[in-house]
């Protein structure tokens, strides 16, 4: 483990700036011992570039489009070397969330609980409960 | 703070699921941290007064917005009401309703938000809706260009290209707005043809004018509505780039004056509480900063000295509220607004017009009440949240799709949403009776409270210098945000509870819903249109527009007219956007996300 603390990188996706869920989400894992990193609306290759200067342990997406749009990012990261995990929340159809989970992507659509997300980030991170 | 706990697994969800059929009735504080097995021994051995503690838990003893409530309600809670609640349907101020005859002589506007994918397929499912009985239509606008004010060409929106038309259609220039509106009359339907975000609003209303001016129409002839609405813009819904919350209220009044001028049957503005409340606003913060938002508008309006405040009031008078799953809430609160309406007006701007006093509200019903699990229990939620809209009075409904936590809705969550509305019109006898609910000792009693705490947030914002201020500063953003994370706590700790969510959570739902996924090929044919009329149009009278607009904008003056100008023209929404971020700058937002 290379951060005494967890550190996760969150983006938006999309270009739709709704930030209730991710603002919640950010604040728990705050809340929840994590260094919290946000992109805001961001692109591939900003978050390419950010993963590569923060080193996270943990990449949070917040999908309000397409996951076509995600899995480009998703694959950037993987070709990048970033070989860590990928979690995923916001509106995302069931077909998708199954698209997604076969990539190895955890997803949490809405009303995924708070505990439920940062119970997967320790998880996923390997920083102990 | 819950979320870092980690004690509640999916497997303590299931087992709270279990006990709940024997327990929910008497017990309602039974989420906990403690987990299911746990809980059901204690209940097993609990004493009759343990279940009396539970039933007279806080968290029953309260609105969602934190307002007391007591057991029961009698007439010596609702006398201090008299004068007001007296008053008939039709009189003011209006508390009890905006129009004497109610449904009986006019039924609310089946009014739901609608569009996706190419220009067509948004035009064709308008016409849908129309067809099955909507009486008003409104057309959304692809979200990445349109909010941006960036044609599909933008780097910005080239990065995420599959994304473009899944929130409506990808409208650039008058002919795209043509598409939409193929076979549907103008002249026929109240409309709003988009423009929910504050720069966005005079682009879609000339493409819109432009497209009736093509047919040989007059502006006059035209009914609708635009919204320019400053707690999606600037709250809910913060874009990348955006004019300074400043710039939008001046554009906003521009508006309001092109329309007083050119456009009468044209609602100039609306402001919509909804995109506040949905963002995490409770009841009366909403009518707190709606009406702080309507007070920046008409100080503004009063300082031009143009038009009459009452002309203005007016024009500012058809507003959007959110309506939640707190029923009697939210019927409280749709009363109290008229009645806020009317007192802000006689008593600050000193207007006796009671055309002006009277408040026209348009519900949309809560998005976030939609849950993503087991969907087609949001029919049931959106059945009740259009009966409070109806209850509260509204001229103008439209009620969320029953997959809205999953998509933008489906041609079937389109039909439910027109069916839910004629339904309660139709079959319920409740339109037969203006304010079916009025004189109830609960109902008077819980507008009176709402009332006190929305004046006093309402002065709380002009005390940290008034709505813009608060937008700027954050402040809004923060009180916000405080909701967002204790409505969260809320459903962790289970002081709030959602069938489905976090009570009578089912492994499996018996009906499939995989949400609506629109069209593939919105961005290449919206590209193609791009090519074809850059190279179609009227190079020469393109930069001439441009230019006039520019001027405009340095020079202060009412910008609608060079507006309509260039998109007559066909001038771009992207090349409207970049004389926009030359002239105005970029808001800076105040939160991070």
């Amino acid at each position: 483990m290379s951060h005494p603390r967890a550190r996760v990188v969150i983006a938006k996706t999309s270009l739709d700036g709704h930030w209730r869920g991710i603002n919640v989400v950010a604040k728990a894992l705050r809340d929840g011992g994590f260094e919290v990193i946000l992109l805001g609306m961001a692109r591939d290759t900003e978050i390419v570039r950010a993963v590569a200067d923060e080193d996270p342990d943990l990449v949070g997406l917040n999908i309000g489009g397409r996951i076509e749009v995600a899995q480009r990012i998703i694959d950037a990261l993987r070709e990048s070397g970033y070989t860590g995990p990928v979690m995923a929340g916001g509106t995302i159809p069931p077909y998708a969330v199954k698209l997604l989970e076969q990539s190895g992507v955890q997803c949490f659509p809405p009303g995924s609980s708070l505990a439920e997300i940062s119970r997967a980030a320790r998880r996923l991170t390997g920083f102990s409960e | 703070m819950v979320a870092g706990d980690g004690s509640r697994s999916r497997a303590d969800a299931s087992t709270a699921h279990n006990r709940d059929s024997t327990t929910l009735l008497t017990c309602p504080d039974v989420e906990s941290d403690l987990g299911g097995v746990v809980a059901s021994q204690r209940e097993k051995s609990a004493s009759n007064e343990k279940i009396v503690r539970d039933v007279e838990s806080e968290e029953s003893r309260k609105t969602i917005s934190g307002i007391d409530l007591k057991a029961s309600y009698t007439a010596e809670d609702s006398k201090h009401m008299t004068a007001d609640s007296a008053a008939a349907p039709g009189e003011p101020p209006y508390l009890r309703g905006a129009f004497a005859g109610g449904y009986r002589t006019k039924p609310w506007r089946i009014f739901q938000l609608s569009g996706f994918g190419n220009p067509e397929d948004e035009g064709a499912r308008i016409r849908y809706l129309l067809g099955k009985g909507e009486t008003g239509f409104i057309m959304e606008h692809d979200r990445l260009t349109a909010d941006h004010l960036y044609d599909v060409d933008h780097p910005e929106v080239e990065s995420r290209w599959e994304d473009v038309g899944l929130t409506g259609a990808v409208q650039m220039s008058a002919r795209d707005t043509a598409l939409v509106l193929q076979d549907i009359d103008q002249t026929r339907y109240f409309a709003h043809p988009g423009g929910a975000v504050v720069q966005h609003a005079p682009f879609a209303l000339a493409a819109y004018w432009t497209v009736a001016k093509r047919r040989g129409l007059d502006l006059r002839q035209l009914s609708g509505t635009g919204q320019s609405d400053f707690f999606l813009t600037y709250l809910g819904c913060v874009t990348k780039q955006q004019i300074p919350a400043s710039t939008g209220l001046k554009i906003n009044c521009d508006i309001i004056e092109f329309c007083a001028d050119h456009a009468p049957n044209w609602v100039p503005i609306s402001i919509a509480g909804y995109n506040g409340a949905d963002t995490g606003l409770n009841a009366y913060q909403e009518l707190g900063a709606v009406f702080a938002c309507a007070i920046e508008h008409l100080d503004e309006m009063v300082k031009r000295r143009r038009l009459s405040p009452a002309k203005v009031a007016h024009g500012l008078g058809g507003m959007n509220f959110r309506v939640g799953m707190d029923f009697m809430e939210d019927i409280a609160k749709l009363r109290v607004a008229r009645k806020m309406w009317h007192d802000l007006l006689k008593d600050r701007y000193r207007i006796s017009d009671k055309r002006a006093l009277k408040l026209r509200i348009h519900v949309v019903t809560a998005g976030s009440a939609m849950t993503y699990r087991e969907p087609m229990n949001n029919i049931v939620r959106g059945t009740l949240m259009a009966l409070s809209s109806m209850l509260g009075g509204v001229q103008s409904l439209g009620v969320s799709g029953y997959d809205e936590a999953l998509s933008i809705p489906s041609e079937s969550a389109h039909h439910m949403s027109v069916r839910i509305q004629q339904i309660l019109l139709h079959e319920t006898g409740l339109a037969n009776v203006v304010d079916p609910l009025g004189g109830s000792h609960y109902l008077e009693s819980l507008s009176v409270r709402l009332e006190e705490e929305a004046w006093r947030f309402m002065d709380e914002i002009e005390n940290h210098g008034g709505f813009i201020a608060t937008l700027d500063s954050g402040w809004l953003h923060e009180k916000a945000s405080d909701n967002q994370v204790a409505l969260e706590n809320a459903l962790l700790d289970g002081s709030r509870k959602v069938v489905g969510v976090n009570v009578h959570e089912g492994d499996s739902d018996p009906f499939n819903v995989d949400g609506f996924s629109g069209v593939g090929d919105a961005f290449e044919r919206a590209k193609a249109r791009l090519v074809n009329l850059r190279r179609e149009r009227d190079g020469r009278a393109v930069a001439v527009a441009l230019g006039e607009l520019s001027a405009a904008c340095e020079q202060q003056r009412n910008i609608m007219p060079y507006i309509l100008d260039a998109v007559m023209s066909d001038v771009t929404l992207g090349e409207i956007g970049d004389v926009f971020r030359e002239q105005f700058g970029d808001w800076k937002v105040p939160i991070f996300f």
